[in-house]
């Protein structure tokens, strides 16, 4: 046999399978495309000469790895796929007297020609995109275009590696695959006999306890320190119940119902509730990954979006005024000349505060159980953390402009977040008397405010003295019998002066060796789109990526539905049922397929809301209207896409099966 | 007035491109009393399954018409035509052609779920059939469990559960071994004596052995027909095998 033959064996075999390949190759393009273009962002010149590109630069990596780890995957079941629809035509070659080897070798022409296209029209497209996605990089970010043009050789070359040894793997399997059958199984194919399932009740009533378990997590921790682990855990258990739940509990259900036989037989239950038996059978996994995969795209895309949305918000709360100068366990002396430090350095820029507030207070983490109180430095456990913030009555009064007389061992207590019950506060075995509980402090809220994420206590005492008993209780004999200082103001200045304030305030303080620090509201801007940006770039890239899984998996389960579907609605319209009815009862069936696993994700949504809300507490993003928001347009969003997608492929489906 | 009445029936395929035609049934014209059991033989390619196809109302004749109770099937409007095949015809397959994803009860039962008949008159219906077919103890299999005539004889029983007025079987035994063939005959005959139409398509002698009258089509058109009468079955199907020879030989009108 010599090789022009194989080449054309290949080709036309290709040809053949259009309906099934194109997709495979388009699929495979785009992988490409985004791994090269992520990784040209990688090792573009123009992200290494920005000032965090070292963060930023971890960010791309990741995102590198997620979208190579993903493709890879998602081609290889696809591969799968392509594979077991062509055992047959193998089967074929090998019974008209292709020898196995022969038969590799038509599989390595044919992997070389869709690889070399794959990869060389990724690349292309990459090329071509490159410019773009840097452009929209940079857009989101907030910086300046620049019109520079590179093809970093390094991108291009971990690019054609992992994607070449992608295809070798697929090579592999397929080379295996046709290698372990037999040319009698080969011919046979898919259509053997198949068993009706089971019902395995242990692992629907285990799917459905790991989906509870992980709802119940989800919806009832308050922490947000907590909550980052706790998603894991959720996360992971909703995983296993969608797959049990999809698996078991889906057929369990669909049994139970076949055995009313009032309602199972009229036409449509009839015919709908047994070939939805061996549909969820045969596509369970395929749908729980779906289900999964969308909820993955909307949660990240959602929480991206808002976080970058409210950036506005993140950096009010965090940020009170403009200005903040915070020094730590410092003394009289030095306030006096940070405030100076303050007065010379805003006089210099030609502005005068506006709006100031300045406060002095001690604040230290201590484990909370009832009304006691234990130091952090042993025993640490993050669900009974809690904050404790110290300041005295004449602070209090000068703040609040109310008076407040206390006495030695004395305290006023204003939660902010939390409970401590009983009326006295057991500091570690030092007791200050709660004489009032305070309902708001309205001038001082909005300053720590900013994102509480424990149970946070205001404790008003006497006098520092008290204060530092506390302290010496909670922290050891050499806790530091000082205070932290902090002032806020406004400048009613541009952004340009505004950030060149807080950097001269900075350096000065620096240099008058205070322990303490300056910063501003536009000062932090730069540094907060860089993060979030970033995380919503990534967010677009990979909430594509997996779209693009979604559709994929979703366009081969139709062809492998429709194939299966055929004979058997044959048979049904030679026994009298009508095309309309057959219609019908198939698009039941489709319906009830496909959009089983977009409903299953908008309830794991609505069930993680809560617990991201308290996760993008940790970003400072506490605006949940505006992520509520963001979360319904993107699930609007995917659900016109998810349609979308269903309408195309259900045409490729109907046109099998007729 | 004959059951089953078959008046020049032609039908002419046309490729999708060319135009090139061609003639599947020339002038076929027969009728089917009721009671009667009736075989249409020929070999392959003379145009059985088309002629049967036709009858089932699955496919239209190019000219001729088919009456069955005296009324035209092609005066049936299409969204009728379902109903009508449901509820007057019957149907045996070569290849059994049962719903993998249905028990053998379900399969049965499925004509009568079309029609929408309560569940209760579905069990009444279904007893004294599946007695009478042996298949009584295996109602809740699935295909894939039992053997081809056990398969078979739920199809007929799927056939029979509407009481049609005429039971069409295509090559009924083709995909049965020898015992499982005879068995399904004699069932036949069986159904028959009863009081049930049978008209069976079919290229065994000695399945046409079976019938009441056997027809012969060669070349799209009615070449000949014998009848049992009071002969054995023995005989009957010596005449049947000599008539193909004769027919086999190029003894035709067209010759």
């Amino acid at each position: 046999m010599n090789s022009r033959l194989f080449l054309k064996l290949a080709v036309t075999n290709i040809r053949n399978h259009a309906q099934t390949y194109y997709p495979y190759v388009l699929a495979s393009s785009a992988a490409v495309m985004m791994f090269y273009d992520m990784l040209y962002l990688y090792f573009s010149r123009e992200i290494g000469g920005m000032a965090d590109s070292s963060a930023l630069r971890l960010m791309l990596a990741f995102g590198c790895i997620v979208i190579g780890v993903f493709s890879f995957i998602l081609l290889l079941y696809v591969n799968s796929f392509l594979i077991k629809r062509r055992k047959k035509e193998f089967g074929l070659f090998n019974v008209l007297g292709m020898e196995k080897k022969h038969i590799a070798r038509i599989m390595l022409t044919e992997t070389l020609m869709v690889a070399a296209l794959c990869i060389g029209l990724g690349l292309v497209a990459g090329i071509l995109f490159s410019k773009l996605a840097m452009l929209l990089l940079l857009n989101i970010l907030g910086l300046g275009a620049s019109f520079g043009f590179e093809v970093p050789l390094p991108a291009v070359a971990i690019t054609v590696i992992l994607f070449g040894a992608l295809f070798l793997i697929n090579l592999l399997y397929n080379v295996v695959q046709v290698r372990i059958s037999r040319p009698a199984e080969l011919l046979k194919g898919g259509n053997v006999g198949e068993k009706e399932p089971r019902t395995k009740w242990l692992m629907a009533l285990s799917g459905a306890a790991a989906l509870g378990a992980g709802y119940y997590i989800a919806l009832t921790t308050e922490s947000p320190l907590m909550a980052l682990n706790q998603f894991f855990i959720a996360v992971l258990l909703v995983m296993v119940g969608t797959y049990g739940l999809f698996t078991a509990g889906s057929i369990a259900i669909l049994k139970s119902l076949r055995k009313n036989k009032r309602f199972y037989y009229r036409t449509n239950p009839f015919i709908a509730i047994s070939g939805m038996i061996y549909r969820m059978k045969r596509n369970a996994a395929g749908l729980a990954s779906i289900c999964i995969l969308s909820a993955a795209v909307i949660i990240t895309l959602s929480s991206t979006v808002s976080l970058y949305a409210g950036l506005e918000d993140v950096l009010r709360t965090r940020y009170v005024r403009e200005i903040a100068v915070y020094a730590s366990e410092v003394s009289d002396e030095n306030i006096q000349h940070l405030e100076q430090i303050v007065a010379e350095e805003t006089k210099r820029a030609g502005i005068v505060p506006q709006n100031p507030v300045s406060l002095r207070s001690a604040s230290l983490i201590a484990m909370q159980e009832g009304n006691v109180f234990r130091g952090a430095r042993t025993n640490f456990r993050a669900q009974n953390a809690a904050m404790l913030l110290f300041m005295t009555a004449s602070e209090y009064s000068r703040f609040e402009g109310v008076r407040a007389d206390l006495a030695e061992g004395e305290a006023l207590v204003y939660a902010m977040k939390g409970e401590i019950p009983g009326d006295t506060l057991d500091l570690d075995g030092f007791a200050l008397r709660i004489r009032s509980r305070l309902d708001k402090m309205e001038s001082f809220a909005p300053i720590f405010a900013k994102g509480i994420m424990t149970k946070t206590y205001v404790v008003i005492t006497a006098d520092e003295r008290d204060i530092f008993r506390a302290r010496q209780a909670l922290e050891g004999a050499d806790a530091p019998k000082l205070l932290n200082y902090e002032y806020h103001f406004d400048t009613q200045a541009d952004r340009g002066t505004q950030v060149e304030l807080a950097a001269s305030l900075k350096q000065a303080i620096k240099g008058a060796s205070i322990d303490g620090h300056a910063d501003g509201r536009e000062a932090a801007r730069q540094s907060f789109m860089a993060i979030y940006g970033i995380l919503f770039f990534l967010g677009l890239f990979l909430g594509t990526l997996f779209l693009l899984g979604t559709v994929l998996i979703i366009y081969y389960k139709q062809i492998s539905e429709g194939y299966d579907d055929k004979d058997r609605f044959a048979i049904m319209q030679k026994v009298g049922l009508t095309r309309d009815e057959i219609k019908k009862a198939i698009r039941f069936q489709v319906l009830a397929v496909f959009f089983l696993p977009l409903v299953t994700a908008v309830c794991h949504i609505a069930a993680a809301f809560p617990v991201i809300t308290k996760l993008l507490a940790l970003f400072n993003m506490t605006n949940v209207p505006l992520f509520a928001l963001c979360t319904a347009l993107t699930i609007v969003a995917f659900a016109v896409c998810y349609t979308l997608i269903y309408a195309l492929t259900a045409r490729t489906y109907y046109r099998i099966v007729r | 007035m004959a059951l089953l009445e078959v008046r020049n029936l032609k039908k002419v395929y046309t490729t999708r491109f060319g135009k090139q035609q061609v003639q599947a049934l020339a002038n076929v014209s027969f009728s089917v009393e009721e009671g009667e059991f009736v075989a249409i033989m020929g070999e392959s390619g003379s145009g059985k399954t088309t002629l049967l196809n036709i009858l089932a109302a699955l496919d239209q004749p190019t000219g001729g018409e088919v009456l069955l109770d005296g009324r035209a099937l092609s005066s049936i409007p299409e969204k009728e035509i379902a109903a009508f095949r449901r509820d007057r015809l019957g149907f045996v397959f070569q290849e059994f052609n049962l719903l993998d994803t249905f028990n053998l009860r379900d399969n049965i039962f499925l004509p009568l779920v079309l029609a929408g008949k309560p569940h209760r008159e579905m069990a009444a219906r279904l007893k004294p059939i599946a007695a009478a077919l042996g298949i009584a103890e295996i109602l809740g299999k699935f295909p894939y469990e039992v053997s081809g005539g056990q398969k078979q004889r739920a199809a007929v029983a799927r056939a029979l559960i509407t009481h049609p007025r005429i039971l069409l079987a295509d090559e009924p035994t083709g995909a049965l071994d020898s015992r499982s063939s005879d068995d399904l005959l004699r069932l036949f005959e069986e159904i028959n004596r009863q009081g049930q139409t049978i008209l069976m398509v079919t290229h065994s002698v000695k399945a046409a052995s079976h019938a009441g009258r056997v027809l012969f089509i060669k070349d799209g058109e009615v070449f000949h027909q014998i009848y049992k009468g009071s002969k054995t079955r023995h005989e009957f199907f010596q005449q049947i095998s000599d008539a193909l020879t004769v027919m086999a030989a190029g003894g035709g009108r067209h010759e």
